[in-house]
């Protein structure tokens, strides 16, 4: 899920770049306007260690090998964070171990990040109605913020990727490749939407305040 | 007499175009050549599988020479024109994953003795260097999380 240099036009990793920038910003705006923006710090930066991690360890679902992407569990986690958070864990992954690529870095942070942001808005909607501040409703959403980050990424990767694909490439066989990626990555979908719901339903457990500063 | 003249005169025209007229014969040649040789794997160490191979010579680095596919075990041969020396550019991609090697190609090709070896930039590092340089990131970002804790915790106290 991290696209490597080369693969897109200029103009499109330029654009990304850009709108990545944009949405920094508007995410340290948020942190900014909390009541106390560092206190949530010391947790941004566990999750990101977290998130660069997550993607060395790939395992195979033949004919491809997938990686956890984690955007779900650190937008749920983290909130306004996320962003930066995946931000930085792109930037260090494309410079120490060349996953994804340092003129992609733009599009790869929208690609996960955005996806992030969704889930935290989904996340966010027990806020909206006390009456459903079950634990269960909880963990319902979460597993459901999990999926839905993983099944946006999938969803934006492949786009942008057929929206700039090459004249000189041949579009059936990258359509092709690109459904089999896909395929592999839907039990990644399940499996990362149980990863939040457990992750949350210990948080809710262990230190309450965690999840329900949120 | 006048007649052989003209005889031997129109078959003497007849001969630059003999050639032309006779050729119906395939001619078929072989020579040894030195090619480019492209094996693209994953960081796994499965092949990338008809994958899409896109060369790029060292004139125009922007338009395509050549495509073609990988084989089942992920390589690509080619045979670069002999004139061209220069930093030759192969990408290979599927499915969005991919990488760019840039080899060089210069007078040990022509004289047709093995051509230089490149690799991509992903390549090279050990796993022992991986795990250590993945300990040192998170270990930064520990390191991190318990500064701005201690600063939580020492804000409280006062």
């Amino acid at each position: 899920m991290h696209l490597p240099e080369g693969i897109l036009p200029l103009p499109i990793t330029l654009g990304g770049y850009v709108a990545a920038g944009l949405v920094a910003a508007f995410c340290v705006r948020r942190i900014r306007a909390q009541v106390d923006p560092l206190s949530q710090v010391p947790q941004a930066a566990l999750m990101t260690a977290t998130f660069f991690i997550a993607s060395l360890v790939s395992f195979p679902i033949p004919p491809v090998s997938v990686h956890l992407l984690l955007n779900g569990l650190l937008g749920v986690l983290l909130g306004w964070f996320a962003f930066p958070a995946i931000l930085v864990g792109l930037f260090l992954q494309a410079v120490m171990f060349g996953h994804g690529g340092v003129t992609t870095l733009g599009v790869n942070a929208l690609l996960l990040g955005l996806p992030a942001l969704a889930a935290y808005g989904l996340f966010q909607l027990r806020a909206c109605c006390p009456l459903l501040l079950t634990r269960r409703f909880t963990l319902l959403l979460s597993f459901l913020a999990g999926a839905l980050a993983v099944g946006l990424a999938l969803l934006l990767f492949t786009s942008i990727l057929l929206v700039g694909l090459p004249a000189h490439v041949d579009a059936a066989l990258e359509r092709r490749a690109l459904m089999t990626l896909i395929l592999a990555y839907l039990p990644v979908l399940f499996l990362e939407g149980l990863l939040t719901a457990m992750l949350v339903g210990f948080f809710l457990r262990v230190s309450p305040g965690l999840i329900e500063r949120r | 007499m006048m007649l052989k003249v003209v005889k031997v005169a129109l078959l003497l025209a007849l001969l630059p175009v003999a050639d032309r007229l006779l050729a119906h014969a395939a001619i078929v040649k072989g020579q040894e050549v030195s090619g480019v040789w492209v094996e693209a794997i994953y960081e796994t160490g499965e092949p990338m599988a008809e994958a899409q191979v896109t060369v790029y010579g060292p004139d125009n680095p922007t338009k395509p020479l050549m495509t073609g596919l990988t084989d089942a075990s992920g390589v690509f041969t080619f045979v670069p024109p002999p004139e061209a020396a220069g930093l030759w550019v192969v990408q290979v991609r599927q499915a969005g994953h991919g990488a760019m090697v840039s080899i060089p190609l210069g007078a040990t090709l022509q004289e047709g003795r093995p051509a230089v070896t490149a690799a991509s930039s992903a390549a090279g590092v050990t796993g022992t260097q991986r795990l250590v340089m993945a300990a040192a990131v998170v270990w930064g970002f520990v390191g991190t999380a318990l500064f701005f804790s201690r600063r939580g915790r020492g804000n409280a106290s006062t």
